[in-house]
């Protein structure tokens, strides 16, 4: 029997950090928070799956998926964010991500994504 | 003589240079020669019954002074000088308890058919023992117009006592027609209670009137204003000055404690003393006036306490006025402020909102389990109500930054107002990727001022910094610090890493209208100024040494942490 899939989530929120991991609980899908990207980074090659945050006060989401990319990973990586810049969405997609959501998350999307990507 | 000289150079009387003709040499006396052509008509009307009852005094002001001795000028007029008398009405100098007896005089002599004879008559003291009044024509009627007048007895005083009443006449005047609301107050009562008071060992007054809450309302009693001025009936709304004489009583209507105070003062020997009292007139309107008494001290008249009332209420209405504008205008900025952190203020806002829409959620899916897990469900719950809390506290402090409320000054925690100013700030911090280092003080003093004003000006400050950093392009840093300043204040400090400020413009930062952004308006800086120095304190901007600018304000520390 294979491995469950981990998800990770960065978001200097605690609120939001564990709103989303209880989320994914509920659901069945195993999931590690982390309040900073520096952290994460270094536990990456543990998970399957990234779920970020975009502004964060020490590595923000898209520069955490360009070293990700830099250091040869291709794990998928989901933004949520409450900022509804344009820019920073298109870079972060032209970066690999795979979805995008704006906070207030919609549950059923977001679950349907990360299991869509974990398939 | 030269007129205005000193009194010690007058020459002896009488004096052999001694100025007019010799009718004025008559008597060894003070004598005026008087012009009476300007009131003959006024004249006749006396001599028939048909001039009005006030025409003594309309006469005296009419008949001008032709010549006065040396004599005269000594008695009355020792600071004019004689040229300064000649040519202006008798009105002025003669005293007015002598007036009626004067113009009778002088209607009888140029109605009388002879010339030379003097008309004489005895007069209420005007300043001499014994005095006579004498009037005469010259004998030939040299100088028809002329009406001479001699003034014989032995002088109370040898110096001017008439010039003495001229003087008070003159002091009467200046105070009735000074701008400031006089009253004039016989305190003499008070001096026998306080020193009956004293024998019996009183020597706190202040704490004897407490206890003997009587004694004030005693002495409002028989305390008596005794003249009033123009502008002190205006003040009261009074139709007449003697509505103002009597007890002082009135004066203390609306602020009664006063009294106590006045007393006090008097008691304790102070020259003076001065409050603001809101004083209510005979209309029963209200008024702020500032109460000033001055207490007399010999050789000055005991009985003359002089109470100032100065009209502050239109100053103080002006002064509101300018309050609430200021008010208002700070408030204006802090909505503008709130407007350019719209995107912050909202991300700040979502945060919680969003982990209260997850959270609800994912109970949602707990529940609707064959088995639903309801500890999960609780934890959940409690987890919306926190974050339910924690976005209406941010919705408060919005609130509290926009509302329209008077100013406060209230003993604050400036840790905690450099903490929530972060927080509107936080979101354009972190979208600039500018580090912030906060370093705050412990056991900070706390100080005296409105919290929202504070931390207007602090998120004021951190703006500026974050968009001047944001011109200079490389990572930026901004060190906020509170610390107990050496001299009883409290600091706070803000130093960041960008440009700097051009040293032409240190001078001229807080001025209002001063900017060097494309967008700014510059009141920014100018309204930090004027809510710092609202509480007290000071704000500085200098260079640092390292580079970037340097924002540091003092507040005075008031009381323990």
């Amino acid at each position: 029997m294979s491995k469950p899939p981990l998800i990770a989530i960065v978001d200097d929120d605690d609120a939001v950090r564990e709103a989303i991991r209880d989320l994914l609980q509920v659901e069945g899908l195993a999931a590690r928070t982390f309040e900073s990207g520096t952290a994460f980074l270094s536990a990456a090659e543990h998970f399957d799956c990234l779920v970020t945050d975009v502004r964060m006060p020490d590595l923000d989401g898209i520069e955490i998926q360009r070293r990700l990319r830099a250091g040869g990973s291709a794990m998928p990586v989901i933004f949520v964010t409450s900022s509804a810049d344009e820019n920073t969405r298109v870079r972060a997609l032209q970066g690999g991500a795979v979805a995008w959501f704006a906070k207030p998350l919609t549950d059923a999307t977001f679950l349907a994504a990360i299991r869509a990507v974990l398939r | 003589m030269a007129s205005g000289a000193p009194l010690a150079d007058m020459p002896a009387l009488p004096d052999a240079s001694e100025p007019g003709d010799a009718e004025m040499r008559r008597f060894d006396a003070a004598c005026w020669a008087l012009d009476i052509s300007g009131v003959r008509t006024l004249i006749a009307a006396a001599a028939a019954g048909t001039a009005r009852s006030d025409w003594p005094e309309t006469l005296l002001v009419g008949v001008r002074i032709a010549d006065v001795n040396q004599r005269t000028v000594h008695l009355v007029g020792p600071y004019l000088g004689r040229a300064h008398m000649i040519g202006r009405a008798a009105a002025t100098f003669w005293p007015r308890e002598g007036r009626p007896a004067l113009a009778e005089l002088i209607v009888s002599v140029a109605m009388a058919e002879t010339a030379g004879t003097p008309a004489s008559r005895t007069i209420t003291s005007v300043g001499f023992i014994d005095p006579l009044l004498h009037v005469w024509r010259a004998p030939d009627d040299a100088r028809p117009d002329i009406v001479y007048v001699a003034l014989t007895g032995t002088p109370v005083d040898d110096r001017s006592l008439w010039a003495l009443r001229a003087s008070e006449e003159r002091y009467r005047n200046l105070i009735h027609h000074l701008p400031t609301a006089l009253l004039q107050v016989d305190s003499t009562p008070m001096s026998a209670i306080f020193a009956k008071l004293r024998l019996e060992g009183v020597d706190d007054i202040a704490s004897y009137l407490d206890a003997n809450p009587e004694m004030s309302v005693h002495s409002r009693n028989i305390v008596l204003v005794t003249d009033a001025n123009h502008k002190a009936m205006r003040l009261f709304g009074a139709d007449h000055p003697d509505q103002l004489i009597g007890s002082v009583d009135y004066l203390f209507v609306a602020s009664p404690d006063t009294a106590k105070r006045v007393i006090t003062a008097h008691f304790e020997g102070r020259r003076s003393y001065a409050e603001r009292i809101k004083l209510r007139r005979f209309d029963g309107r209200l008024r702020d006036v500032e109460l000033s008494v001055t207490y007399p001290t010999p050789p000055e008249r005991l009985d003359v306490t002089l109470l100032s009332l100065e009209d502050l209420t239109d100053r103080l209405q002006t002064e509101a006025q300018l309050h609430q504008l200021q008010a208002d205008y700070t408030r204006a900025a802090r909505i503008s402020m709130l407007g350019e952190l719209a995107t912050s203020i909202a991300h700040e806002v979502n945060q919680p909102l969003s982990a209260i829409v997850t959270n609800a959620e994912t109970s949602l899916r707990w529940l609707s389990r064959d088995e639903p897990n309801l500890a999960k469900v609780r934890q959940l719950t409690t987890r919306i109500a926190e974050s339910g809390r924690r976005a209406s506290d941010i919705v408060q402090r919005i609130r509290g930054m926009a509302a329209r409320r008077e100013p406060e000054r209230v003993r604050v925690d400036l840790n905690a107002i450099v903490e929530e100013a972060l927080l509107f700030v936080r979101y354009e911090i972190e979208s600039r990727a500018v580090e912030v280092s906060v370093s705050l003080a412990r056991e900070l003093p706390r100080v005296l001022g409105d919290r929202v004003q504070l931390q207007q000006v602090i998120v004021n400050l951190l703006v500026n910094a974050v968009q001047a950093i944001g011109q200079t392009g490389g990572a930026g840093r901004i060190e906020l610090r509170t610390a107990k300043g050496g001299d009883g204040t409290v600091r706070f400090t803000l130093h960041d890493n960008g440009p700097g400020i051009a040293e032409g413009n240190l001078d001229r930062i807080f001025g209002s209208f001063f900017t060097t952004k494309d967008e700014g308006i510059g009141i920014g800086l100018a309204l930090c100024q004027s809510i710092i120095v609202a509480h007290g304190g000071t704000i500085t901007a200098s260079n640092h040494a390292e580079g970037g600018a340097v924002f540091e304000f003092a507040l005075p520390a008031r009381g323990a942490a």
